[in-house]
C-alpha cells in the first residue's frame, strides 16, 4: 500500500474510529487500512503539503474512491506544491486519467479535474477529450462524464466538436438519450440558424424512422419545437408524426360511459407519434376532438400505464373547451 | 385484474418490444385481449437488449406470482436491518467509510416505515452517539470521524438524527447555528451549494440536502434562498425532468426528486412547467416492468419508485393530480424488489439487497398506499392510507421521512 520511497516513522497514525463500546454500524477496518488511513489522518491534521503526503492521498483513494475528504486534502497538497506549473499539473491529470479508468463510477474525481484544470495556467480541452471519450465509449450513458463534458465544453468555449461527438453515439445506440440530450445542450447554448435547426429536425426525423418505439428523438423533436420554434409545428412534422399512426385519426371512434374507446385497437407504430400529434392537436380549436381521441387512444391501447396523465391532459381540454 | 395485467404485458410485448419470444405459450386465460400488430420496425440495440433482459425476468416473476396476494415480508426484512444494527459490518463495506450516516439513516429509517417500535431505544442512542461523537461540536456533520463537514452526510446525519425522537435530549446538541453559518460558506454565486468548502460538486442534489436540513432546523432565512430558485428553474429540460446542474445535463430521477422538494420547501413549485414535469415523470413508468427508470430509455430500478414516485407524490400534495400508476407500482416492488430467498429490498431482479434500496424502495411502497394533501406548510402534508391498512407508516415526501418523525423533529426548534 505504502511505496518505500517514502518515511512515515515520525508520524503516529490516530485512530479511525471511537472503537466505542456498542457502536452502531462499525466497519470492521483491517490492519493495513487502519495504519494507512491513521496516518493519512495525522498528516491532514497537522496540515502537512509534501510528495510523501500525495501519496498518502493516492493510496487512500485508491481504496476508497468516495473519500471526498481525502481530494480535498489532495487538492491542496497540489496546489501548495505546484502552484500554476503546468508540466507538473500535466502530470497531475496524467495520474487522474488512470484513476478515472480504473474507478468509472467514482465522480468525486470530476469536481477534483474540475478544480485542477481551474488552477492549470493553460488548460487544454485538447488534453481532456481522450479521457472523455474512452470513459463514454465504455459506459455510454454515464452521467458524471456527459455532465463534465459538458462543463468543459462550456469552460474551453468550444462547441465544434460536439454534435459530432453526440452524433457518433446515436448512430451506435439510436435510443442513448444521454446523446441527445447532449445535441440539445449545444444547440441553446450556441443560438443556432434557422437552417441549422431545420438540420436538426431533420436529422432526428431519420432518427426516429429507423426505430419510431424511441422516446428520445421524439423528445428531441419536440424539444426543438418548443424551445426555438414557440410551439409551432408545421404541416411537414405533422405529416411526419402521422405517417406512424396508421389510420387512427381516419378510425370513427365511440366513447363509451367510461370514457373509453369501443372499437378494435388500429395500428400504430409509435406511441410517441400519438403523442406528439395530441399536442400539436390540443393547441387547435378545430382539432380538439383528435386530441381527446389519441388521449383515449393511449389510454386504452399504447400506453395504458400512464393513464392517470393521460387524463389530466384530457381534463386541461375539456377546461380549454369550457372556455 | 390478472387478466388485465396479462393482456397488457402481451400489448407491449407486442407493439413496443417487437419481442421475438412467444409470451402466448403461458397466457392462456385472458378473454379480452385486443388484437395489436407489431412494430414493424425495431431496432435492436445495446439499450434494447438490457431491456429485453429484464422485461422477461420481471414478466416471468409476475407470471408466476400472478395468484399470490403479496405483502412487504416485514419480519423478513427487519432481520436484515437488524442484523446490521447489531453487528459490525465486513471490512468490504470500508467503501462507505466517508459515507457512515447514510448507513444510519437507511437502515434506521427502513426499521421505522415498517414499525416505529422496531427503532428501539438502543437504536436510537447508538444512532444519536456515533453521529454525536465523530463530528465537531454537533455539526456540520461529516461522514466519519476525522473527516471534513460535507452537506450530503450533514443532510444523512440530520434525518437520522430526526428518527431519535429527541433521545436523551440530542436533539438539543445540534449545532444549529453552526450549521446556518457553514450552509451559507456553501452557497455559490449561481445559487446552487457546494458540498464541501474546497473541491466539491454544485448540483440540485447538494441544493436539496441544505434546504430541507435548514426547513427542519428552522432557519430557512432570505439570505440562504437568495437565488436557489432561479437555480433550480436552470436545471429543469427540454424532456420536463431535471438535471443536476443549470447546463441542460439530462433529466435524471434523483436529480429531479431533489430540484422538486426544493422547490415545495422555497413554496415556489408554480415557477417551473410543472405540465412537462408531470409527463416526464408518467414516462418513466414502463407498460411491462411497472416500476420506473430514471431517465428516459434507461433501465427499471427500485429507487426510483422514491425519486420519481416521490416527485409525483409532492405534486399530487400540492394539488396538481395524480400522473402515476400507484397499483402498477406497487406490483415492481412487492413482485421484483423483494424475494423470499434474501431478505432486503433490490433494485431489479438479479441484483442483490442494499441498505439504499431497502429505504427508498419502501418509501415508494408508502406512496403507493396513501394520497398525499398539503395542509398549511410543507412540514405538514396529510398522508392518507388508501385502502384501510398500510403496510408502511405515513411519511413526507418531501423530506423522506415518517410524518410523525418530521413534525416532531421540526416542532422542536420552531421556537
Amino acid at each position: 500500500m505504502l511505496d518505500f520511497k517514502y518515511d512515515f516513522d515520525d508520524i503516529i497514525p490516530l485512530p479511525i474510529s471511537s472503537d466505542a463500546e456498542g457502536e452502531l454500524c462499525q466497519i470492521m477496518y483491517d490492519d493495513d487500512y487502519k495504519h494507512l488511513m491513521g496516518i493519512a489522518r495525522a498528516m491532514l491534521e497537522s496540515k502537512e503539503l509534501s510528495e510523501r503526503a500525495l501519496h498518502i492521498t493516492n493510496s487512500v483513494v485508491e481504496v476508497v474512491p468516495a473519500f471526498y475528504t481525502i481530494w480535498n486534502y489532495r487538492y491542496n497538497i497540489v496546489r501548495f506544491l505546484y502552484g500554476e506549473n503546468a508540466e507538473a499539473l500535466d502530470k497531475e491529470l496524467d495520474w487522474l486519467d488512470e484513476f478515472t479508468l480504473n474507478n468509472p463510477k467514482n465522480y468525486q474525481i470530476w469536481s477534483y479535474r474540475q478544480a485542477i484544470l481551474q488552477l492549470h495556467p493553460k488548460p487544454s480541452f485538447k488534453r481532456e477529450l481522450p479521457i472523455l471519450h474512452s470513459m463514454i465509449d465504455d459506459d455510454t450513458k454515464n452521467y458524471h462524464v456527459w455532465s463534465y463534458r459538458r462543463w468543459c465544453v462550456l469552460f474551453f468555449k468550444d462547441f465544434t466538436k460536439e454534435l459530432a461527438f453526440a452524433g457518433d453515439f446515436i448512430r451506435r445506440d439510436v435510443y442513448n438519450n444521454s446523446a441527445w440530450c447532449h445535441r440539445m445542450f449545444v444547440l441553446k447554448n450556441y443560438h443556432p440558424s434557422a437552417q441549422e435547426i431545420e438540420a436538426e429536425i431533420t436529422y432526428a426525423k431519420e432518427m426516429i424512422e429507423k426505430a419510431p418505439q424511441n422516446i428520445s428523438p421524439w423528445n428531441y423533436l419536440r424539444g426543438i419545437h418548443e424551445v426555438f420554434l414557440s410551439g409551432n409545428y408545421s404541416p411537414e412534422t405533422v405529416e411526419f408524426a402521422l405517417s406512424f399512426v396508421g389510420d387512427f385519426f381516419e378510425r370513427k371512434f365511440s366513447i363509451n360511459h367510461e370514457g373509453s374507446l369501443c372499437e378494435e385497437a388500429p395500428v400504430v407504430e409509435s406511441s410517441f407519434a400519438l403523442e406528439l400529434l395530441a399536442t400539436v392537436y390540443s393547441k387547435r380549436r378545430e382539432h380538439l376532438q383528435k386530441a381527446k381521441e389519441a388521449y383515449h387512444g393511449l389510454i386504452a391501447w399504447y400506453d395504458p400505464i400512464r393513464k392517470n396523465f393521460w387524463e389530466y391532459r384530457l381534463g386541461l381540454l375539456e377546461k380549454d373547451e369550457g372556455k | 385484474m390478472p387478466n388485465k395485467n396479462i393482456s397488457r404485458a402481451r400489448f407491449i410485448n407486442n407493439k413496443l418490444l417487437g419481442r421475438k419470444r412467444d409470451v402466448e405459450e403461458k397466457t392462456c386465460i385472458e378473454e379480452d385481449i385486443r388484437e395489436i400488430r407489431p412494430l414493424t420496425m425495431q431496432l435492436s440495440t445495446e439499450t434494447t437488449q438490457d431491456r429485453q433482459e429484464v422485461v422477461e425476468v420481471c414478466e416471468d416473476l409476475y407470471h408466476l406470482l400472478k395468484h399470490e396476494d403479496i405483502h412487504l415480508l416485514k419480519e423478513f426484512h427487519r432481520m436484515y436491518l437488524d442484523y446490521s444494527f447489531t453487528n459490525n459490518l465486513p471490512p468490504q463495506l470500508k467503501a462507505l467509510d466517508a459515507s457512515q450516516p447514510w448507513l444510519l439513516y437507511w437502515i434506521g429509517n427502513s426499521l421505522r416505515l415498517m414499525n416505529p417500535k422496531w427503532l428501539s431505544k438502543n437504536y436510537q442512542q447508538g444512532i444519536s452517539e456515533k453521529l454525536l461523537n465523530a463530528s465537531v461540536n454537533g455539526g456540520p456533520f461529516c461522514g466519519g470521524l476525522g473527516q471534513l463537514p460535507h452537506l450530503i452526510c450533514n443532510y444523512a446525519a440530520v434525518t437520522a438524527l430526526a428518527l431519535c425522537d429527541n433521545y436523551d435530549d440530542c436533539w438539543s446538541k445540534i449545532n444549529v447555528h453552526g450549521i446556518y453559518q457553514w450552509l451559507l460558506a456553501l452557497k455559490m454565486p449561481n445559487g446552487g451549494f457546494k458540498t464541501c468548502l474546497e473541491v466539491g460538486e454544485c448540483d440540485t442534489r447538494g441544493t436539496y440536502c441544505a434546504l430541507s436540513v435548514a426547513a427542519m432546523l428552522n432557519i430557512l432565512t432570505p439570505e440562504l434562498c437568495t437565488g436557489v430558485e432561479e437555480f433550480l428553474i436552470k436545471c429543469q429540460t427540454y424532456e420536463g425532468g431535471f438535471g443536476g446542474c443549470p447546463q441542460e445535463d439530462e433529466a435524471h430521477g434523483g436529480y429531479t426528486y431533489c430540484a422538486v422538494a426544493s422547490l415545495a420547501i422555497l413554496g415556489r413549485l408554480e415557477v417551473i412547467n410543472v405540465g412537462s414535469l408531470m409527463e416526464w415523470c408518467s414516462a418513466r413508468q414502463f407498460n411491462e416492468e411497472r416500476g420506473f427508470s430514471g431517465r428516459s430509455n434507461k433501465l427499471v430500478d427500485g429507487c426510483y419508485s422514491y425519486w420519481v414516485g416521490g416527485t409525483a407524490a409532492i405534486l399530487e400534495a400540492y394539488g396538481y393530480g395524480e400522473c402515476i400508476d400507484k397499483p402498477m407500482l406497487r406490483d415492481y416492488i412487492l413482485k421484483c424488489c423483494q424475494t423470499k430467498e434474501r431478505p432486503g429490498l433490490r433494485d431489479k431482479p438479479g441484483k442483490s439487497p442494499d441498505f439504499y434500496h431497502t429505504n427508498y424502495v419502501m418509501l415508494g411502497l408508502s406512496i403507493t398506499e396513501h394520497n398525499f394533501k398539503v395542509q398549511g406548510s410543507v412540514n405538514s402534508i396529510k398522508c392518507a392510507p388508501i385502502k384501510e391498512s398500510a403496510e408502511i407508516v405515513p411519511i413526507n415526501p418531501v423530506f423522506g421521512l415518517p410524518s410523525e418523525d418530521l413534525e416532531k423533529f421540526v416542532r422542536f426548534y420552531s421556537h
